[in-house]
């Protein structure tokens, strides 16, 4: 351990917003610099978020890798970042679907500077929420993530543009417009002068109904980020504008952001709040799975459809996080993760799909198996993925989830569990319409996903499946944080 | 006649003048000459306080100067203004320039 | 566990046996998927593996004691702890070996049948899925690794179904199998999720020892047993979920012979096998299994009678024999139910691979068409399905003679006597519509090609195959039909292995009732009387009693309109109302709430902005008036 000291944290975070400022440097006419650029600068990130979970060392647990200098003196901020069971998963997964995504969009030609700066930008911030200790921070970060989402989708994006991008930064400002009081409120009232979460997270810090009032506005300001129902129109209607890799950045990391901003803060700092809003939140979570998977019954447009899955899926992670139990944090922290790789996963097909074929309504579709079997080959497996196919990463998640969630709240628990065969029955229908069937014969020319085009995608289902068979590995980690965690609660 | 009094109300009368005259005319010329009524009021103001009441006379003196530089500078920017509208709407009726409203 | 596990052979071969199908289906599916020669072989090599595992653990273990369990930790959380791992019995090395068995002659017969198809390559991926996951299944120590594999069992069953995923029959097939036995699915899953919390553990031998009524009350153990019977209805297509199995004829011959007769689908009969003791720890959730496996069977046997296609015949006979074993195995007799899969495997398996020959002769699947073609030429499978019809219809000395009446011993044992009545008019119905088949292929009424033997069924028609496929399909044709006359003789020795373990739960039910033999082989006779006299004889009509009535005709051939129940339930209910209305109340009341709240902040901007008006006048004069009342409170 001679790089006990090194700043992984720190490391990663920078090559972020040091390959944001090298792309601004490079002219925007050399494009395949700015791309192979962009590809080193994303693959620093994934390789050492990679290294860090498993450098992690679960035997001593707690907060490793912790970077902590004093920035502000008389406010008590600190820079403060460090590494525990539950966001190395997500440090890991922001960390592929940077580096899947900046793959996905190699064919990119329009704005390819500004393209990437965004994204880098984007993904400064979300990186930033991830590793941070640090109220101050994380809110900072919170909203260096947001800002990047409206230009991205309102220059790149399709299907009305300009009213999904505009939709989803209102609903996040309002999101954010939430959680600023409750901080300020729980920074006020601690009466420790710190926003240190480390430090306010000690029990007996807040009153019961300091926790209960700032958990409520915190839950919902990062919910509209999680997608709670019925805060979650935004996501499809901005999965659905966003270019490929925004969506899979989208889907993907950001709205695990809401659900691990409302792990971080929200449960951190008001466990008794948590406890108190639990029913509440278990309410909204079963209706998002039950809702998410009826709505996307009717949808005809195939990113609509994975929108709505998401709104299902995120529901799940509510469930657990509702359940206040060991086995309910770590089926939601594994649900984020492995809920983020499968819609990456589907979004980069379906974003292959699109790029060829310029359309993504389903009729317009069908017998996409025959024409282009690889990259229907990994929307299929994706698929299979988010209707709980065993062996495959979420499975496992949605298995913990419903176990605790059966536990704790039968009837809930058991709707949820019945919404698994409306989800199954969505999703393949709409694999059955868009890649099986008679052929399009307009579509017949088309190529298939070769070789380095398929890297990324080949990445995701790898990891969709290596988690599936070895689940263990996932959880050992988060299990470190949850279990003390758990039982530390009052 | 020769009390400050007398040149208070002259300073003033000056100045509501040029008030008047910016808010009446429409022409960007006639409020910029109007404009150069009110500076010249508060100039009027400062010579005066200076005669009756300063202890030292010179300072009166030196912000009036300043007043009549910037007023120059101002009329330049003004004028050069005035041409640029002139340029893009083809009249210095100040009722044409309205791209601003809401 | 370092290095003891390639020192034990049970243990190796129990991992070469299960796991090595995964092996071989990542390597077709990441590699070789170009090159089906190759990946034919790597399937095939890697079930013979199992094959020759699977014997050697049976053989190895003919005596065993106490059943072996190896398990290693597959995942942790908190409490709970699922562990992975193999549990060696009677029970799973049987079925084991009936899965790699019959895996292995499937995919041996497949390289025939399925040769020159575009997908040879997926096929045999997919194939290499189900051996994988159908015997680590059969081996699995806890419920939970049952459940899991039992799912993909169901994934391996969707992907085949849909094999030609062309046909819009065929992708609609395989959705609707998948989301039925999905159905059935949460119910298991919710049982053993109950049995989880309640009794804290899911290893099977612990749910089935007396534990569990200790730690569960009886109406909990009957609410788990029927919820778990969920799964059993679906994957074993019992009522009601049983309107998938028809349809999931739609997927390759070899495919409907391996998953959707033999092993997958009596996956649900073998879960009842292995949580028997728990199950009949209930004696209500028993009796409702009972009227389910009768409904099931004289159902589906009457769906058989007037049907056309030859698979369909099977298809239905399947879900009937499964219905079969069911009522066996409720009615208490663990061996009969076992005794019954066993066999039933061997001559379903075989049934449906001659008519896989006759299909890929003839390219239709119309019986009445195969025998005016001249089907009985195929020496063959002709003799081999007429051998599996018998066995079918229970007739001796064929094996399925021997389990039917195990299972009639068992039925005729129960108070009341309309289980056994209810048995008896199944096997009757099940001869007739057997031998309609054989009959109408056998001695169809008009022969387009003419033939050289009148009866006997000697003739030409293996000229127009090319003779190395045709071997590769025959062979294992041959071998299934000699299991099948052979397998009976066997009962007994099975039972000694089977029941020495379980020897306490089986009640024989006041031993064999001679008379019952009788009446049993009667009615099958004169099952197989009445097909000859509307089949069979010179001059036949070649219409059954049942088609002669027309609405009763409808009704059997509409499948008792389950299958229309489910169509409206789904589009009314499931499309028309819920999502429906949940899209709409997204579109319009939420999203219209926002969006409206989006539109007033703009009016209300635009109703500010006629303040606005752009007159630069106007804006000073504001503002003089602004800060002349600023001085004004200031100063005042």
């Amino acid at each position: 351990m001679e790089f006990a000291n090194f700043p992984y944290l720190s490391t990663i975070l920078f090559s972020c917003v040091v390959g944001l400022l090298v792309i601004l440097v490079i002219p925007a006419e050399r494009k395949m610099l700015i791309k192979w650029v962009s590809l080193v600068f994303s693959g620093i990130p994934m390789v050492l978020s990679i290294y860090l979970f498993f450098a992690y060392d679960k035997a001593q647990g707690g907060l490793q890798f912790v970077e902590k200098v004093l920035w502000v003196d008389s406010m008590g901020i600190y820079y403060f970042n460090a590494a525990d069971g539950f966001n190395l998963p997500m440090l890991m997964l922001t960390g592929i679907v940077l580096f899947t995504g900046v793959l996905t969009m190699w064919e990119l030609e329009l704005r390819v500077k500004e393209f990437f700066a965004f994204t880098f930008l984007l993904v400064a911030g979300v990186f930033g929420v991830f590793m941070s200790m640090d109220l101050f921070f994380i809110f900072v970060w919170y909203d260096v993530s947001l800002f990047p989402m409206y230009p991205l989708i309102a220059i790149w994006g399709s299907t009305r543009k300009e009213y999904g991008a505009m939709k989803l930064t209102i609903y996040l400002l309002a999101g954010s417009a939430l959680i600023l009081p409750a901080i300020l409120y729980l920074f006020v009232n601690s009466g420790l002068n710190t926003f240190d979460i480390v430090a306010l997270m000690q029990p007996g810090v807040f009153t019961p109904f300091q926790q209960k009032f700032a958990f409520i506005l915190l839950y919902l300001g990062f919910g509209i980020l999680a997608g709670v129902w019925p805060f979650h129109t935004w996501s499809p209607v901005g999965h659905v504008a966003a270019p490929t890799s925004v969506s899979m950045i989208h889907a993907g990391v950001l709205m695990k952001l809401g659900a691990f901003g409302v792990l971080r803060v929200a449960i951190f700092l008001c466990p008794e709040g948590w406890q108190y809003w639990a029913q509440l939140m278990a309410v909204l979570a079963t209706c998002g799975i039950v809702y998410g998977a009826f709505v996307g019954l009717a949808q005809t447009d195939l990113k609509y459809v994975i929108g709505y899955s998401s709104v299902s899926h995120m529901g799940i992670v509510g469930l657990g996080l509702a359940t206040v139990t060991v086995d309910g944090l770590n089926g939601a922290v594994f649900q984020m993760f492995a809920h983020g790789v499968m819609t990456a996963l589907l979004f980069s097909s379906v974003g292959y799909i699109y790029e060829k074929t310029h359309t993504k309504m389903i009729p317009e579709l069908g017998g996409m198996s025959k024409i282009m079997p690889v990259a229907s080959g990994y929307f299929i497996l994706a698929a299979l993925a988010g209707i709980g196919v065993p062996c495959l990463a979420s499975f496992w998640a949605e298995l913990l989830v419903f176990i605790s969630a059966f536990k704790t709240y039968p009837v809930r628990g058991a709707l949820a569990i019945c919404a698994l065969v409306v989800g199954a029955l969505f999703m393949l229908r709409v694999v059955q319409r868009t890649f099986y069937g008679e052929k399009n014969e307009q579509f017949e020319h088309l190529p298939d996903l070769t070789f380095v085009p398929g890297i990324p995608r080949m990445i995701l289902a790898a990891v969709i499946v290596l988690f599936g068979l070895f689940p263990s590995v996932m959880l050992d980690v988060i299990q470190v944080a949850s279990v003390p965690f758990i039982n530390g609660l009052p | 006649m020769n009390s400050l009094t007398t040149y208070l109300f002259l300073a003033a009368l000056l100045f509501s003048l040029g008030i008047f005259g910016v808010f009446q005319r429409r022409s960007l010329i006639g409020m910029l000459i109007a404009i150069e009524l009110m500076l010249n009021g508060a100039s009027i103001n400062f010579m005066a306080f200076n005669r009756f009441l300063a202890p030292d006379p010179i300072v009166g003196q030196i912000y009036t100067l300043f007043i009549m530089g910037i007023a120059a500078a101002e009329a330049a920017i003004a004028l050069s203004i005035i041409v640029a509208v002139f340029r893009r709407l083809g009249s210095i009726n100040i009722e044409r320039a309205q791209e601003l409203r809401g | 566990m370092t290095s003891s596990w390639f020192q034990d052979p049970t243990l190796l071969a129990a991992m070469l046996g299960a796991l090595l199908p995964f092996v071989s289906f990542v390597l077709i599916m990441v590699f070789t998927r170009p090159y089906p020669k190759l990946s034919a072989t790597i399937s095939v090599a890697a079930v013979s593996v199992s094959v020759i595992c699977a014997l050697f653990l049976l053989g190895r273990h003919w005596h065993l004691e106490h059943p072996i369990q190896y398990t290693t930790k597959w995942l942790v959380s908190g409490e709970l702890y699922v562990p992975f791992g193999f549990m060696l019995d009677q029970l799973s090395l049987l079925m084991l070996t009936i899965v790699a068995v019959i895996s292995f002659l499937v995919q041996v017969y497949s390289l025939g049948y399925m040769a020159g198809d575009p997908g040879f390559s997926r096929y045999y991926a997919f194939q290499s899925l189900f051996a994988w996951a159908m015997m680590t299944m059969s081996i699995a120590p806890t419920m939970l690794q049952f459940y899991i594999f039992w799912e993909l069992v169901g994934l391996a069953s969707y992907l085949l179904i849909g094999f030609y995923y062309e046909k819009f029959s065929a992708s609609e097939a395989g959705k609707k199998a998948f989301v039925m036995t999905r159905v059935g699915d949460i119910a298991f899953f919710l049982g053993i999720l109950l049995v989880l919390l309640n009794f804290g553990n899911l290893n099977i031998l612990d749910m089935n020892s007396v534990d569990v009524t200790a730690r569960m009350s009886p109406a909990l153990i009957t609410l788990c047993a029927i919820l778990i019977f969920g799964g059993v209805a679906g994957k074993s297509a019992q009522f009601p979920l049983l309107t998938w199995l028809p349809d999931a004829m739609e997927g390759p011959t070899p495919v409907s012979a391996l998953l959707h007769s033999a092993t997958m689908v009596a996956a649900g009969v073998y879960m009842f096998a292995r949580i028997f003791p728990f199950f009949s720890k209930s004696a209500t959730a028993m009796t409702l299994f009972l009227a389910i496996g009768m409904i099931t069977m004289l159902l589906a046997s009457t769906m058989a009678m007037v049907t056309r296609d030859i698979k369909q015949v099977w298809a239905y006979s399947t879900i009937s024999q499964l219905g079969f074993m069911v009522m066996g195995l409720a009615a208490g007799s663990y061996f009969a139910g076992v005794f019954h899969l066993t066999t039933h495997a061997g001559f379903k398996a075989l049934l449906f691979l001659c008519s896989g020959v006759f299909i890929h002769a003839y390219e239709t699947n119309d019986m009445y068409e195969i025998g005016r073609q001249g089907g009985r030429g195929l020496k063959i499978p002709m003799v081999c399905m007429t051998l599996g019809a018998a066995a079918l219809s229970g007739l001796p000395p064929f094996s399925g003679f021997f389990s039917k009446e195990a299972i009639m011993g068992g039925l005729a044992g129960l108070h009341n006597p309309i289980w056994l009545w209810g048995g008896l008019l199944g096997a009757f119905l099940t001869a007739y519509y057997s031998f309609r088949l054989i009959f109408l292929i056998l001695f169809p009424s008009k022969i387009k090609e003419p033939h050289h033997g009148e009866h006997g069924g000697h003739g030409h028609g293996d000229d127009h195959h090319h003779a190395g496929l045709y071997w590769v399909m025959a062979w294992p044709l041959i071998i299934l039909a000699t299991v099948t006359l052979v397998l009976g003789l066997f009962q007994t020795p099975l039972e000694n292995f089977l029941v020495g373990h379980y020897g306490g739960a089986e009640g024989h039910g006041g031993g064999h009732h001679a008379w019952l033999l009788y009446v049993a082989v009667g009615l099958a006779l004169s099952g197989v009387g009445l097909a000859w006299l509307e089949f069979g004889r010179k001059g036949a009509s070649q219409v059954g009693f049942v088609e002669r009535m027309e609405p009763v005709k409808t009704l059997f051939a509409e499948r008792w309109y389950i299958d229309h129940f489910y169509r409206l339930f789904l589009d009314y209910v499931i499309y028309g109302i819920f999502s429906n209305l949940f899209t709409r109340n997204d579109r319009q009341v939420i999203d219209g709430g926002i969006d409206g709240i989006c539109r007033a902040t703009v009016g209300g901007g635009r109703m500010l902005s006629f303040l606005q008006s752009g007159m630069l006048q106007y804006n000073l004069m504001v503002m003089f008036a602004v800060l002349a009342l600023v001085a004004l409170y200031f100063f005042f």
